[in-house]
């Protein structure tokens, strides 16, 4: 069986499967974190006190991570727009991403033994409830950047290629939402 | 047929016997409440001993128990039985066939998402096995009381959080198959209203269920790590302070639950109204009245839907501003479903209706939807709400929108798109007689909701009010009730005997028994494995019945 339109883009539509699929999949998590990020304002506002994440948190561990999830993201977009097969720079993606996931199991394992755990306040269980979400969406990245990488020898290229693309976008996608993360706990 | 089969009958299919199975189940826990409530004190017949100690004790239901059922009813009803039945199998089925495609477009993440479905509702059933049994919060898990419940609501929590990757999963791929599948000529204009109806239900859960995601997330997160998103400061249960850090909200899990919940309810109607709309303009030979403003009617219906959650949340006391912010929204989303009701009833008029058996429960699913619409306008009104809130008056409204509303267009499309299912016709009479019974049978339950729910019975309560001398007089009122379900239940017999019967034995029709229009006609019944010979092009609108000079009374869309 074969079902069109998924290298080729449909002409009235403008678009391939995959990459309406991936759009309508991140319109999904929009709403996702957007629920989360309300419900982080509504308990904000509405609690006496509200501590500084700069005393908190390591901003510097923070600063890295971002640092690293950032340059991931990029080589991943870079390799959806090179012309040949998508190689190392998806391999080094990975790795960063398992680096960024290195760092942040050493930051919890850091806040745990300081006693911050998500019972502690409000503000720790939000940063543990989205961060650790957050985590998920990494290694869910990762994944994808590994089953993009084992399908370049089994499909063709135009394939590979449209994957790369909607892996590219969901990854822009994890960096907006930590960097969401970022200011609302790190810099706060 | 393999089990893991990719093919998008194969899985509606199983999405069919899966949530028709959930269906039954739903409903054997309710007739269970619906007999203890007639009888409070006297013991359970038949089943009463089976249950066990923790549930019922010589043979009369337990509070605790009857708490699970409340819950668990729901929960099944909603998320395990209707939604995966009007979405999964029938859109499932139906979705590539109606559009002309070969599957849909993303067929493997199709089969994952009928698997973690199934996964999702057995791991909410499993609670029924745990210490402390089921959830028992109602199906809406308020908090706190959710947060200080047995482990069952753990397993509630995780099974939800399946289900609704299942329902990402098979939303974008609707929408990716209904606008990247369509075949050439089938522009959006020129499809069923059904196909619409799919489209935008998809899009609600697309977009809707995050919500609840979080929250069930969030939930979790109170239960196991002992979080306080939903736990007040200074909450005092059974007379001692609660060990927790407090600082939550229990209204924001309502808004949370609501902003799900109340798409949801579009979600259970909307692809109800497009069987209807297919069956309505196949029984009375006509095109249907209005399809333009049907289509706009649904999408202003979709949008709106997304901003009247809090109506369900008038007692919050969120203040008078707010509160008139959500009942003019409210009163504005109750035109466009007037709008398509009385689309639908126009398309009977002038028609020559043949009363078929899917005619008959299309033709009594608007009068039945009439009236659980209509009642529901007095609870968009925060006046009239209050006194209603948590009464009978709620759950008759909401049970006629879905059990003689969206179950009996359920019922429609099953006896329509059987003979393109299996090849063979069901049996007319066993299908009559299933409706008959089913009509009554629901009206003889929900019909007194009203006037009890009027007279301020709360919805919740384990013996029926029996302990208020007010109510004293509702005793005959529950007992018509409880016959009329086993009534009720004794008429789905006609449907299950006539479903297995006919699969083997129904008589064999020709590939388009009803002379309908739509493309899923346009094949052999049942339909090959790449449901077409050829990819079928479109020359016509869904609905061409009676065309002035034609040599037949309908012609398909691929007809030239």
């Amino acid at each position: 069986m074969n079902v069109p339109y998924t290298v080729d883009r449909r002409p009235d539509t403008g678009v391939t499967n995959v990459t309406m699929g991936v759009w309508l999949f991140l319109a999904s998590e929009v709403m996702l974190f957007g629920a989360l990020f309300s419900a982080y304002a509504l308990l904000r506002v509405s609690a006496p006190a509200w501590p500084s994440g700069r005393d908190v948190l390591d901003l510097k561990m923070g600063g890295l991570n971002t640092a690293i999830i950032l340059l991931s993201t990029a080589l991943v977009w870079r390799a959806s727009r090179m012309a040949s097969t998508p190689g190392r720079p998806v391999i080094v993606s990975t790795l960063l991403a398992v680096a960024f996931l290195a760092s942040k199991a050493f930051e919890y394992h850091d806040d745990v033994a300081r006693g911050l755990v998500p019972s502690t306040n409000t503000f720790l269980a939000m940063y543990f409830t989205l961060t650790g979400l957050h985590v998920l969406h990494v290694v869910g990245g990762a994944i994808a950047n590994i089953w993009l990488l084992a399908g370049v020898r089994r499909v063709d290229m135009r394939m590979t290629t449209g994957r790369a693309r909607g892996i590219a976008l969901y990854w822009m996608f994890v960096d907006i939402v930590w960097l969401v993360i970022f200011s609302l706990f790190y810099l706060s | 047929m393999r089990a893991f089969s990719t093919d998008h009958k194969v899985i509606g299919l199983q999405y069919a016997f899966t949530s028709l199975a959930f269906l039954l189940l739903g409903f054997l826990l309710i007739l269970m409440l619906r007999w203890h409530l007639a009888w409070p004190t006297a013991p359970l017949p038949l089943v009463g001993s089976l249950l066990g100690d923790t549930r019922a004790i010589d043979g009369i239901l337990l509070p605790e128990f009857y708490n699970q059922i409340g819950a668990m009813h729901g929960t099944i009803m909603v998320f395990l039985a209707v939604v995966p039945l009007a979405v999964g199998a029938f859109g499932n089925y139906l979705v590539p066939l109606m559009i002309g495609a070969n599957d849909m477009a993303f067929p493997r993440i199709n089969a994952a998402s009928y698997w973690t479905y199934l996964a999702g509702g057995l791991v909410m059933i499993s609670g029924f096995f745990l210490p402390g049994g089921a959830a028992a919060s109602g199906w809406t898990s308020y908090a706190p009381l959710s947060i200080l419940a047995s482990s069952g609501q753990t397993a509630w929590l995780l099974g939800l959080l399946l289900l609704i990757a299942s329902s990402l999963f098979s939303s974008v791929n609707m929408i990716v198959t209904i606008l990247q599948l369509r075949a050439p000529g089938l522009t959006l204009m020129r499809l069923p209203f059904f196909i619409w109806t799919q489209l935008i239900t998809s899009f609600l859960l697309l977009l809707a269920f995050p919500a609840l995601q979080a929250a069930a997330i969030l939930q979790l997160m109170d239960r196991l790590a002992g979080t306080s998103f939903f736990l007040p400061s200074g909450l005092v249960v059974s007379g001692e302070r609660l060990a927790a850090t407090g600082g939550g909200s229990p209204i924001l899990w309502q808004h949370l639950f609501w902003f799900l919940a109340h798409p949801e309810v579009y979600v259970l109607i909307l692809p109800a109204l497009g069987i209807v709309a297919e069956v309505v303009a196949n029984i009375t030979r006509k095109p249907l009245w209005g399809y333009r403003g049907m289509v706009s009617a649904t999408l202003f219906m979709a949008v709106m839907s997304f901003l009247v959650w809090a109506h369900h949340m008038f007692l919050t006391g969120m203040g008078p501003t707010m509160s008139a912010f959500f009942q003019v929204t409210t009163m504005i989303i109750s035109v466009p479903s007037v709008v398509i009701v009385s689309a639908l009833l126009l398309s009977l008029y002038g028609g020559s209706i043949r009363f078929t058996v899917p005619g008959m429960f299309a033709l009594a699913f608007l009068p039945m939807f009439g009236i659980g619409g209509l009642t529901g306008l007095p609870l968009g009104l925060a006046a009239s709400d209050i006194p209603l809130h948590d009464t009978y008056y709620v759950v008759g409204h909401f049970h006629y929108v879905v059990a003689p509303g969206t179950l009996f267009a359920l019922f429609a499309g099953i006896y329509y798109w059987f003979p393109k299912v299996t090849g063979r016709e069901m049996n007319a009479t066993l299908g009559r007689l299933h409706f008959w019974a089913s009509l009554i049978g629901m009206n003889g339950i929900f019909l007194p909701m009203f006037i009890q729910g009027l007279a301020g019975l709360n919805r919740r309560l384990y013996d029926g009010g029996r302990s208020y001398e007010m109510f004293a007089h509702f005793d005959g009122s529950f007992r018509g009730q409880a016959w009329s379900a086993v009534f009720l239940a004794a008429g789905q017999l006609f449907f299950i005997a006539n479903l297995v019967w006919s699969l083997t034995r129904g008589r064999r029709t020709s590939s388009n028994p009803w002379n309908a229009t739509t493309l899923e006609w346009a094949t052999t019944s049942p339909p090959p494995h790449d449901n077409f010979a050829s990819t079928p092009v479109v020359h016509r609108g869904p609905y061409d019945y009676s065309v002035p000079g034609a040599a037949s009374d309908f012609l398909l869309q691929n007809d030239r």
